[in-house]
């Protein structure tokens, strides 16, 4: 406790003054984008106008957020959960939105209940965590909240959608570190399944044995059995060359089309293409407001939600990058330090986990605008148009907002 | 407060931060590899060579009679289309333009203003260019460079006036339209989109699909190379066969000259309509964009409403053809013996009330069938009082009365067959009898109110005999369905059809004009005078008749035209020796 005071000089309302502060920013970086690639921004029907009106009504649901006292949260975690979970089911009896089971249509506006699961989650699996008579030092503890994790995963994967899935997994591992889980428990968790993916690309896996060997070193595990394990991951990297080959043609026509898109120009890589031709064309100072040819073209596909950083790099160059990816570095230090600034356990878990979704939210969406990682479609938070993302933003900014204050 | 303090420590926090930090220096690390290493390979990809999906169209479905004659074709013109983002001073473009073009600045915005999609997509402006106007835009090329003039098709029409009801048609989506429209055909302001008629009725069989081509273009739009990846082709949309016999039609609209109302005739054996004249029509061509609006102020305000299909969305009191409900109603319950008659003297009193027949001399002693064919009122007075409201209306509507025919057309009225509710709320629950409204209704009179089409289907119930009536239809090639079967013992059916006969072939029948040129067919009919608050009676015929083994039907109403007898008979008595004297092109099918 006397640490994270010592650490963190601001007290916590100047850190919920900076998130918020951060948030307009985003907000309005996110609304300057939408105005430009509108064509006729004023009209009730563009996404610049659909999006402020969302604002004002997901506005409204934080304020109501931050209203709920702490104590009920904490206590109906299960019932959060189970609801959230029960929400992502309606879509499977409701008739497709766009071929899948993803939307439940409301009629003013669709809402995607797995946005919400991911909230969801997060508050059960804090409750769980926070409980005192767990004893951290376990490695069984990590059993049932990679279960629940699980399971939500599979859920979201059968409408399908194999982005949010991605999502829902990602805060369990900030959480578990937070909680006190060994690191190198974890690490050696999460090793195999870098390796295999880096192993692709030879420098991409020269970069990752060595961070792999920086963790062995700052861990000490012993050394037979650090060896033991390194070699491990090093020798199942060098395998997967040949397990390549037990793939069908289909399958790896599939991969490399990621992995060099100008292979299919038509199909989705057509996205990453043109994603990327339009920030590449930007350069350092960008083409200028209402000026980018690739976006104002509509070369640019779903650019108002997946594509909307390609917008913002094509017309504000590497410049405006800068300045969004500063602006968010600094949103997601800020709930680390509230998270750690927080007298509360649970709700210092909670933050975590909600950081954890925005911070993977932001590296999926820049990862796949510029082509690091095949599409997949996911919003900026608080930058893409639409309203269901839009609304679950708010609520998570609403939650740790309501979190840091009571606590 | 909730009991546990934060136990995070510092290396956890530390640990953390070094993946956001991570992280973010691999995203920054790219994206300053694309924009500032890469820039030039890109800024020069994204100014020479990029993939442009560019909608493409095919033509709309053509409309032919059952015949294979033509009734609506495609013909390329030429629009002018502006490019919002190039204009620079559009009121100076505009300006300039309308004296090529002869029109208005005014025109020019208020098309733009209503058709305008976006600043980088064109939007059309003007219509139907002549060779003169492209070559004055063309030599004034960089002047004009926000203006481009592309092929659009147009609908054009070779007989618009006798079928402008029918076909219905075209309308420019615009801006406020498009939220209402079926999302699946993926409508786009400035094309076109059936409004009335068959265009309208069929018009997801009819539109094209559009198809998508990538092009390779430059940054000024230019293209540059065309990929053959990933293209879809346009479609055209199909071709629609009316059972319309535009011969027959054209005839009929000719004998309607001048004239207010309606004719329609059908095959009854299968529900089609040879013929459906709505008078008067107006030109279709009326909608391409031409017509100036005074024009169209006079055509709207015009109090004849030439507009309006009255065919299938003209209300009228039906008139004496409705003495076949109380007919039938009579027969079928056994209300009556074959041999009952009432002595009409030309007048008798009703609730205090003398009420006469249109023959003022009387017809003398009057069976069911003499009171049919020469439409005596005294003896439907006298009868309907036997016949309860309730069951009269039920009868009305078994035969389709104040319901749609479901024929293929939009907007279909259905009319109004008032019952004891209606009459309650209209007059309050002491204001009418049940006595009194029926000495209205049985001679068609009253709130009565119905359509000509739905006439047809009335008609061509009793041709059928209740069984297996074939519905109406335009489309020749839709599949036959029938109306629900109405059963009548064939006492009842023999009884009607022999009163109609006698309507048309006794000397003092009320249809017989209509026999006049038609002497060898078998032709059952029935007439009506329907006093209306309007001026003049609407005279009203509805028959059938047998040819070469088939049945036809027809239905004939002059709007304020007098006599059903004396101007509707002769009408319909034409128009079905047209039909048989030139019968050899309406049987190839």
């Amino acid at each position: 406790m006397n640490q994270s005071n010592v650490y963190i000089g601001l007290t916590s309302e100047d850190l919920r003054l900076r998130l918020h502060i951060l948030t307009v920013f985003l907000i309005i970086f996110g609304l300057t984008a939408l105005y430009s690639i509108s064509d006729n921004p004023l009209s009730i029907e563009s996404s610049f106008m659909r999006q402020s009106i969302f604002m004002i009504f997901s506005f409204i649901i934080y304020l109501l957020v931050r209203r709920i006292h702490l104590k009920v949260i904490h206590d109906n975690s299960t019932i959060i959960f189970l609801f959230t979970i029960g929400l992502c089911f309606i879509p499977f009896f409701l008739p497709k939105v766009e071929y899948t089971y993803r939307w439940i249509d409301l009629g003013f506006m669709t809402i995607q209940p797995s946005e919400y699961l991911k909230i969801g989650v997060i508050i059960v699996i804090a409750k769980y965590l926070s409980n005192h008579q767990l004893e951290m030092k376990t490695k069984s503890i990590i059993v049932i909240p990679g279960l629940l994790t699980l399971f939500a995963s599979i859920v979201v994967l059968q409408q399908p959608d194999l982005g949010t899935a991605v999502i829902v997994c990602a805060p369990l591992i900030p959480m578990l570190l937070w909680a006190g889980v060994n690191a190198f428990v974890l690490f050696l968790v999460i090793a195999p399944i870098i390796t295999i993916v880096a192993a692709s690309n030879s420098i991409l896996f020269s970069v990752w044995a060595v961070i792999m060997f920086l963790c062995f070193l700052v861990a000490r595990p012993g050394v037979i059995s650090g060896f033991i394990l390194y070699f491990a991951n090093i020798f199942a990297g060098l395998l997967t060359p040949f397990a390549w080959n037990i793939l069908t043609d289909y399958q790896k026509q599939r991969v490399l089309t990621f992995l060099n898109p100008d292979l299919d120009p038509m199909g989705s890589a057509y996205h990453i293409i043109q994603s990327v031709t339009a920030i590449g064309s930007g350069g350092f100072f960008g083409k200028g407001f209402q000026q980018g040819s690739q976006t104002q073209l509509k070369f640019l596909p779903v650019q108002e939600s997946d594509f909307i950083l390609s917008v913002i790099a094509e017309e504000f160059g590497f410049l405006g990058i800068v300045v969004v990816m500063a602006v968010f570095f600094l949103f997601i230090k800020t709930l680390l330090d509230i998270a750690f600034r927080c007298s509360d356990y649970f709700s210092s878990i909670v933050i975590v986990g909600l950081a954890s979704i925005f911070l993977s939210h932001l590296f999926v969406n820049s990862a796949m605008t510029v082509g690091l990682i095949p599409v997949k479609g996911l919003p900026l938070p608080f930058v893409s148009a639409g309203g269901s993302f839009l609304l679950s933003c708010f609520i998570m900014l609403g939650l740790i907002t309501n979190l840091s204050e009571n606590s | 407060m909730l009991k546990i303090d934060n136990k995070a420590d510092i290396y956890t926090y530390r640990v953390l931060f070094f993946i956001l930090c991570s992280l973010m220096i691999v995203l920054i690390g790219r994206y300053y590899y694309l924009q500032v290493v890469e820039y030039d390979r890109h800024f020069s990809k994204s100014q020479i060579n990029r993939v442009k999906a560019v909608t493409t169209y095919a033509s709309r479905g053509l409309i032919f009679d059952r015949n294979g004659e033509l009734l609506v074709d495609n013909y390329p013109t030429y629009v002018l289309t502006v490019t919002p983002y190039k204009l620079d001073d559009k009121e100076k473009s505009f300006k300039e333009l309308s004296s090529i073009l002869n029109t208005k600045p005014d025109e020019l915005d208020r098309r733009y203003k209503k058709y305008y999609r976006g600043r980088m997509l064109p939007t059309i402006i003007a219509k139907n260019l002549s060779f003169k106007q492209i070559s004055e835009i063309e030599e004034r090329k960089l002047e004009f460079n926000a203006f481009e003039y592309l092929p659009f098709n147009e609908r054009i029409y070779p007989s618009s006036f006798s079928h402008s009801h029918i076909i219905g048609y075209l309308k420019e989506v615009d801006r406020d339209t498009i939220p209402s429209l079926d999302k699946s055909l993926l409508y786009r302001a400035g094309e076109l989109i059936g409004w009335q008629g068959v265009e309208k009725q069929y018009e997801r069989g009819l539109r094209y699909s559009k198809g998508v081509s990538y092009l390779e273009v430059d940054t000024y739009g230019r293209e540059v190379f065309e990929l053959e990846d990933g293209k879809i082709v346009a479609l055209p949309g199909d071709d629609l066969y009316l059972s319309i016999d535009s011969r027959l039609q054209q005839f009929t609209k000719d004998l309607l000259e001048g004239q207010k109302g309606s004719v329609i005739m059908s095959h009854v054996n299968t529900g089609e309509i040879l013929a459906m004249v709505s008078s008067p029509s107006y030109n279709l061509d009326i909608y391409r964009g031409t017509t100036s609006e005074e024009e169209w102020n006079n055509i709207l305000t015009n109090s004849d409403k030439p507009l309006l299909n009255r065919s299938t969305g003209g209300l009228y009191p039906p008139g004496s053809p409705f003495k076949l409900i109380t007919a039938f109603n009579l027969l079928e319950n056994n209300f009556i013996s074959e041999s009952d008659s009432v002595m009409c003297s030309g007048s008798k009193e009703y609730g205090g009330i003398a009420r006469g027949c249109w023959r003022e001399d009387g017809h003398g002693l009057t069976d069911l069938k003499k009171a049919i064919a020469e439409s005596c009122n005294i003896y439907f007075y006298e009868k309907v009082q036997l016949v309860s409201l309730e069951d009269w209306v039920s009868t009305a509507k078994i035969f389709g009365f104040n319901q749609a025919t479901n024929i293929d057309l939009p907007a279909e009225k259905i009319g109004l067959i008032p019952d004891k509710d209606f009459f309650t709320t209209q007059y309050g629950r002491w204001g009418w009898s049940e006595r009194g409204v029926l000495l209205n209704l049985t001679l068609g009179q009253g709130d009565l109110l119905i359509t000509p089409i739905q006439s047809l289907r009335f008609i061509n119930h009793i041709a059928t005999r209740g069984q297996d009536t074939p519905k109406l239809r335009l489309n020749l090639n839709s599949q036959l369905t029938y109306y629900d079967s109405i059963q009548y013992s064939d006492r009842t059916w023999d009884y009607i059809e022999n009163a109609l006969f006698e309507a048309v072939n006794s000397n003092l029948g009320t249809a017989r004009r209509a026999l006049s040129t038609n002497q060898n067919i078998p032709f059952f009919a029935k007439t009506g005078t329907a006093q209306n608050p309007h001026g003049e009676p609407h005279a009203w015929f509805i028959g059938f008749f047998e040819f070469e083994g088939e049945k036809y039907s027809i239905v004939t109403i002059v709007e304020n035209g007098g006599g059903g007898a004396t101007v509707a008979s002769p009408i319909a008595g034409d128009v079905v020796s047209y039909f048989i004297n030139n019968n050899t092109y309406i049987a190839n099918k």
